[in-house]
């Protein structure tokens, strides 16, 4: 029986530990920085990660070793739990302004949408890998849809925009993966971009263009066509008109929700200063707990959500573009694992935790250089948080267990 | 297991792969566009330290009259702030302010410690600076570090009125006011919000949207230009608001009802809108901007007269005998009497064992329905009141609104009271009241209780036979009231004897006539008897010239009889509105 774990754990694809734990690393050295060489006493946020590390390691080990059996019977019944899981913070207390977090009475609080992610991720799978599930038909792109949407909803309102998007990302992948016909795929996104093109008539027009090129090279039957373009036509004009029947201040509201940095003394004020932290650390930074900027306070989350602009300024692009490098790697192995895999839900899981990486080290790294809006996701490892520390873990686990030569 | 088998193309991984690097690559050369090609501009901006922020205020909207005429504007004055990062030894920051400008350091102490926010964030110290204190502290500026000022504008008032019970006034946002708000973006500390009357109904249409200026700052705490690379947010002004208000009527108004206590509204029936409203004493709207001194608030708070409270709104009253319209047509609406009925008053009425008295002791003599509303003579309504129930008669009560919110678009105000058989059954037990409270509410007495304001909604629905729209002072409220289902006949008589009210020799309002040729008057005069002192003096009427119409609602605590004190008052609203400005017609 031990033997038998024990070969389970040798036998996984270890080498992506590698990356972790240099990307955790680089997290630790990050904190240490902010934390103790600027005489914060303990506990701070870096004795707290180093603390974080020890469960998240136990918790990894655990969904190694979990039956992959199991978890394929069972994912259902653990999808609707989650389900549970993300409303319950509704009825506990606001925290910071949203209800992310349940109290439990643990020193810190849990967040169940973060553990939903991968979670929606592995239900996903289970769909897409049933045997008689026809991907040449447009109904079977829509189910999957309607996994994701439930919980995302249910987190929308949390508010936590940032996590939802997450959640709806490795729609896309693993229905390309699972070979959705691209004319679907491009179906699925079309409306998005038509209601983000409305905003500028020109940039609508050569869209509309666009759309009309791609489905007549589908060539779907005339009336599918000629109704798809128009609908999505209808669709970006009629926003504008919505949009300008709207009041004022709930065109604010929208604006605010959509893009934080409308409050120009908050999120604005922040993206300004997190720029300058980046911009003047030039190539090799200013040294390992020398950053002026980073120091001073400007930044309030610079602990987790804007660590890169400590990185940034104290280790210059260097050290971040290795650690883009490490990030790619990693990713990339985690594709290389799923096309190696054994079965489709094997391979369907790992190419989903791999969007989930993606999308987190994207939309970070593109929030703190101030390329859109402040969302507030966290950075895989190398950002301070227990929850989150806890699900990348768990996710590397996952990675591992699937990743797994398994003839059974 | 029971899954597909993973059949993948080699493309499938390429397109993914590619689609990874695709990503990376674009975070790779924006962080190499920060860092490498930009990485003067930032080390500059990083050098000099610190960037600024301010908000801009926005101007907010104006308060205008019915023709346009301002009554509440903007003046700009001055607030001084600290910004903590940059203050080099705040004691001395403190005297050099103290000294140049007057103000105690104790207060800019205070102050820094209430706004304080962060160390970045300019902590207001000081406001409502006037440009020769601006210009001394100019003076002395070498000797200051981070301290900074912004104009901003205050509220400034048409002297010629002060309507401040309809007006309002703003209040300063504190912290816990900043944390209960909805959206926090939207206000910070020290922000002004309306917090009565028509600013803060209408605080969203008036407040504009506040700027950012940013600037940088050298390490002597000095501006140093603008930041590259960064624009300004310009303020966006609130909108002005039109009231349905007359400057002149309200100002005409105000100054009879100078020394008294008690209100006077003038509005037009046929819209509902407001042209006069006054609720005295009152005081200066100022009174909550900062430019005016602790000791004048002291003052009004501890004046007996209660100038603060909205009597027009807030203050409830018994209506005395302007309330016998509602008996009449609850009475002839049920067919209990007829307008031929009589009844002799010799000054007094025995009911069981106990005498009610007529106003008059001396007795009106033979009377009747016609000459007991010209005369008001109580005797007639306690023994015709005895024919109907007392729910009956709430039923007409409600009708005309006693009771009930007038929906006018100012925020508070009071419901009054209509008694009805549940109400008493409450208050004194199901056989602790007799039809003894009847009588007395025939006459408008006893447990009924209504505000000046209902009393103007309630002449209004008299004036046009239920023909018109809800209160406002802004924009109509869309739509037309619920009409009351009483006959047309009920409606000509009550008409007709408040016409008499104004023109019978015997009327008791014969002298809120200003005696203008084609000018129509109707009215009726109330006399409330209360454990206050003398009665409260009432006089409400409407009146018509070539299709022109206002309605006018005069209350004056304690001040005796309504024909006497309240009648003449009316007068001239009535002179001044259709003799002396003919041009200045209500169209709203």
């Amino acid at each position: 029986m031990f033997l038998d774990l024990r070969k389970k754990i040798i036998e996984s694809p270890l080498g992506i530990l590698f990356s972790v734990f240099g990307l955790v690393s680089l997290g630790l050295l990050t904190l240490y920085s902010i934390t103790v060489m600027q005489g914060q006493a303990s506990p701070n946020a870096f004795s707290k990660q180093l603390l974080f590390l020890v469960p998240a390691f136990l918790l990894m080990i655990t969904m190694v070793l979990l039956p992959r059996r199991l978890i394929h019977k069972y994912i259902f019944v653990v999808y609707g739990l989650i389900i549970i899981g993300v409303i319950l913070p509704f009825f506990g207390q606001k925290v910071a302004g949203t209800y992310r977090w349940i109290n439990i009475g643990l020193p810190f609080g849990l967040q169940p949408s973060e553990i939903a992610k991968w979670i929606i991720v592995i239900a996903l799978a289970r769909y897409l890998s049933d045997r008689n599930l026809q991907m040449k038909n447009f109904g079977s792109n829509i189910v999957p849809f309607v996994i994701a949407l439930i919980p995302t909803i249910i987190v929308l309102n949390q508010p936590d925009l940032g996590t939802a998007f997450v959640m709806m990302a490795p729609i896309i992948p693993m229905l390309f993966w699972v070979g959705a016909r691209p004319f679907h795929l491009f179906l699925i996104v079309a409306p998005l971009f038509s209601i983000l093109a409305a905003s500028n008539v020109f940039v609508f027009s050569i869209w509309a263009g666009i759309m009309a090129i791609v489905i007549f090279m589908a060539r779907p039957k005339l009336w599918h066509a000629i109704g798809l373009f128009f609908v999505n036509i209808f669709l970006g004009l009629i926003l504008p008109w919505m949009w300008n029947s709207l009041r004022p201040f709930q065109q604010n509201r929208v604006l605010t929700f959509i893009n934080p940095e409308l409050d120009p003394l908050g999120a604005g004020y922040q993206i300004i200063q997190s720029k300058t932290a980046l911009g003047s650390g030039g190539f090799l930074g200013k040294g390992w707990g020398q950053g002026t900027q980073t120091h001073l306070k400007f930044l309030p989350v610079q602990e987790s959500d804007f660590i890169v602009s400590v990185i940034g300024e104290e280790l210059g692009f260097l050290t971040l573009l290795a650690m883009l490098i490490l990030f790619s790697w990693l990713i990339i192995r985690m594709i290389r694992l799923a096309q190696n895999a054994s079965d489709r839900f094997s391979g369907l899981v790992l190419i989903g935790i791999s969007t989930i990486f993606l999308t987190h080290v994207f939309v970070n790294c593109a929030m703190t250089a101030g390329m859109i809006p402040v969302k507030g996701l966290p950075l895989p490892f190398v950002s301070y948080g227990g929850s989150f520390l806890f699900s990348c873990f768990m996710m590397i686990g996952l990675v591992l267990n699937f990743g797994r030569e398994e003839l059974d | 297991m029971l899954k597909s088998p993973n059949v993948v193309s080699k493309s499938k991984f390429r397109v993914m792969v590619g689609f990874v690097l695709v990503v990376q690559l674009v975070l790779t050369y924006r962080f190499f566009q920060l860092q490498i090609m930009d990485f003067e501009l930032y080390s500059q901006r990083a050098e000099s330290n610190r960037i600024r922020a301010m908000s801009i205020p926005a101007p907010r909207g104006l308060i205008l009259d019915r023709h346009g005429e301002i009554i509440v504007d903007n003046y700009p004055t001055y607030i001084l702030y600290g910004i903590g990062a940059e203050i080099r030894d705040k004691q001395k920051n403190y005297n050099v302010i103290s000294r140049t400008t007057g103000i105690d350091t104790t207060i800019l102490k205070k102050n820094y410690k209430n706004y304080y926010r962060n160390r970045f964030l300019p902590t207001r110290l000081a406001k409502d600076l006037t440009i020769t204190q601006l210009s001394r502290l100019e003076e002395a500026k070498n000797d200051l570090s981070g301290v900074v000022y912004k104009q901003f504008p205050e509220r400034i008032y048409n002297p010629k009125i002060r309507a401040s019970h309809v007006l309002g006034y703003l209040k300063e946002m504190d912290s816990e006011m900043v944390q209960k708000m909805v959206s926090e973006s939207d206000y910070e500390f020290g922000d002004l919000i309306g917090w009565s009357g028509l600013e803060q109904k209408y605080e969203t249409k008036l407040k504009g949207e506040k700027g950012v200026d940013y600037y940088q700052v050298d390490a002597y705490g000095r501006e140093a230009g603008k930041l590259e690379g960064e624009d300004n947010i310009l303020p966006y002004p609130g909108n002005d608001i039109s009231t349905t208000l007359d400057v002149s009527l309200q100002q005409l108004l105000e100054f009879e009802l100078k020394d008294k206590k008690g209100v006077g509204i003038v509005s037009n029936p046929k819209t509902g809108g407001i042209l006069a409203y006054v609720s005295a004493p009152d005081y200066k709207p100022d009174l909550f901007t900062g430019l005016i001194s602790n000791t004048d608030w002291q003052e009004v708070l501890a004046d007996p007269d209660r100038p603060l409270l909205n009597r027009v709104a807030n203050g409830t009253y018994p209506p005395g005998s302007i309330f016998k319209m509602v008996v009449v047509i609850a009475l002839l609406e049920k067919k209990l009497i007829s307008p031929q009925m009589e009844v002799f008053c010799t000054g007094s009425y025995e009911f069981y064992d106990r005498t009610f008295g007529c106003w008059d002791e001396n007795g009106h003599g033979k009377i009747d329905l016609e000459q007991a509303i010209v005369q008001s003579c109580d005797v007639f309504f306690y023994q015709a009141i005895q024919k109907i129930k007392l729910n009956d008669l709430a039923e007409f009560g409600k009708v005309f609104g006693i009771g009930f919110e007038t929906k006018i678009d100012l925020p508070a105000e009071m419901k009054g009271r209509m008694p009805d058989r549940e109400f008493m059954n409450r208050l004194y037990g199901r056989w602790g009241w007799s039809k003894g409270a009847l009588l007395n509410i025939s006459i408008g007495q006893g447990e009924i209780l209504v505000t000046p304001l209902q009393m103007v909604a309630y002449t209004n629905i008299l004036a046009t036979r239920g023909n018109t729209q809800p209160l406002h002072m802004v924009q109509a409220n869309d739509g037309w009231i619920e009409k009351p289902k009483i006959s047309q006949r009920s409606w000509s008589l009550i008409q007709k004897y408040m016409g008499k009210v104004i023109t019978d020799p015997k009327g008791t309002g014969k002298r809120s006539d200003p005696k203008i040729p084609g000018l129509k008057l109707s009215g009726k005069t109330g006399t409330a008897e209360n454990p206050h002192g003398e009665p409260h003096a009432w006089f409400i009427a409407y009146g018509e010239k070539d299709g022109e119409m206002i309605s006018v609602v005069i209350m004056v605590e304690n001040g005796g009889h309504g024909g006497e004190v309240a009648a003449p008052i009316a007068r001239k609203v009535f002179k001044h509105y259709f003799d002396d400005s003919k041009s200045k017609l209500a169209k709203t």
